[in-house]
């Protein structure tokens, strides 16, 4: 049964895996990210999402970079430098290498997966800093299913998608690797709505997102993601709610957008 | 009774103006609003029993110098961001370290 499930989505999410029609090389979106104190939003980080292109002797790939760092003010607090890439194909959009490095409040972590479409395995590499500053590696190999996908580029994927041509209620699940695991992400087309926005007044689709069998996100429909209804389907905003409380990321300023 | 209430207050103005000097200064409403409460609390009872005490004055100077603070970091303080320099610097190293992945990749357009 569960292979089967797993087949049922790979080809489903196959379905949705059209060429690369919304996202340019050198796109630029800035998001202030704020955290909810005492019923008082705070703006804690700044979130920057970056596409750029990287050619190989051989190759020409889109580089998906997302990076958040905390806000001066709260580096003395609780400092996170954090960054995370994702290599595609820039056509479809399938990724081939993807790294994750992140500093947050001086915990230290990288995580690697270098994919290997054709036989449907993933190397990964994970590297820590011991608390006497030592660093280890674990090498693994993981067997994933056929659209399995890192979270950088299932974000650009869901951007990619035909969502004019969804009905409100209509949902999709996408399998993202995280840490090692294979997670089932949900995403619902809960409707339109007109949000005001750094870039104009825009008309944007309103997307739930879940997570199959984790409380990272808790509520229902708690977890919101808004992308203008345009061809560039741009995320303006997102609320979200983890178990130690609630924010929200808002669009500050987006260039070099593809339409 | 009334002593219970001017110790929660008295903690809670202590613990707002902490925060307020915090750069979590938001987290302060809600010990502001207890102190407050308290106060108000401690007002009443005072003037039901008809006596003056002294400690409701530092309670609301502690709360209007916490209360100042807040109203002041939301109006003026401006969220700049911090130092990214080391953050570019791994950026770059690590796109210098995926060239030399990619270039052992085989990537195939029917993928």
């Amino acid at each position: 049964m569960k292979n089967f499930l797993i087949i049922f989505l790979a080809f489903f999410s196959s379905l949705a895996w059209a060429q690369n029609t919304t996202i340019a090389n050198g796109e630029k979106l800035v998001y202030s990210a704020s955290y909810n104190m005492s019923g008082l939003m705070t703006d804690i980080a700044q979130v920057t999402m970056e596409t750029s292109e990287v050619k190989t002797s051989k190759n020409t790939l889109m580089r998906l970079k997302c990076s958040a760092a905390t806000y001066s003010k709260m580096d003395n607090f609780f400092k996170i430098r954090d960054l995370y890439e994702s290599y595609v194909h820039p056509k479809t959009l399938t990724p081939y290498l993807y790294k994750r490095d992140i500093s947050e409040g001086g915990y230290y972590k990288f995580m690697q997966y270098t994919y290997d479409h054709k036989s449907n395995l993933v190397k990964s590499l994970k590297r820590k800093k011991k608390n006497n500053g030592e660093i280890w590696d674990e090498n693994k190999s993981i067997k994933i299913s056929t659209n399995t996908k890192d979270i950088v580029s299932t974000l650009y994927h869901i951007r990619n998608l035909d969502i004019d041509k969804a009905n409100v209620g209509d949902q999709q699940n996408f399998i993202v690797l995280f840490d090692n695991k294979e997670t089932i992400v949900t995403v619902q087309l809960i409707g339109k709505e007109t949000l005001s926005t750094k870039i104009g007044n825009k008309l944007c689709y309103k997307l739930a997102l879940s997570i199959k069998g984790s409380d990272v996100l808790k509520g229902n429909n708690a977890n919101l993601l808004w992308l203008t209804a345009d061809a560039n389907k741009t995320p303006v905003y997102a609320k979200f709610k983890i178990p130690v409380g609630n924010g929200e990321l808002k669009l500050i300023s987006a260039s070099g957008l593809k339409n | 009774m009334k002593k219970v209430f001017i110790v929660l207050g008295f903690v809670s103005a202590l613990l707002a103006v902490v925060l307020a000097v915090t750069p979590l200064s938001n987290l302060a409403i809600a010990p502001i609003i207890v102190a407050f409460l308290c106060g108000l609390i401690v007002v009443l009872i005072s003037k039901r029993d008809k006596k003056k005490t002294k400690t409701i004055q530092y309670i609301f100077l502690l709360i209007i110098i916490s209360l100042s603070l807040t109203i002041y970091k939301n109006l003026f303080s401006t969220a700049e961001l911090g130092d990214t320099e080391q953050l570019e610097q791994r950026a770059e190293e690590n796109l210098e370290d995926s060239k030399d992945i990619l270039e052992d990749i085989e990537i195939d357009d029917d993928f």
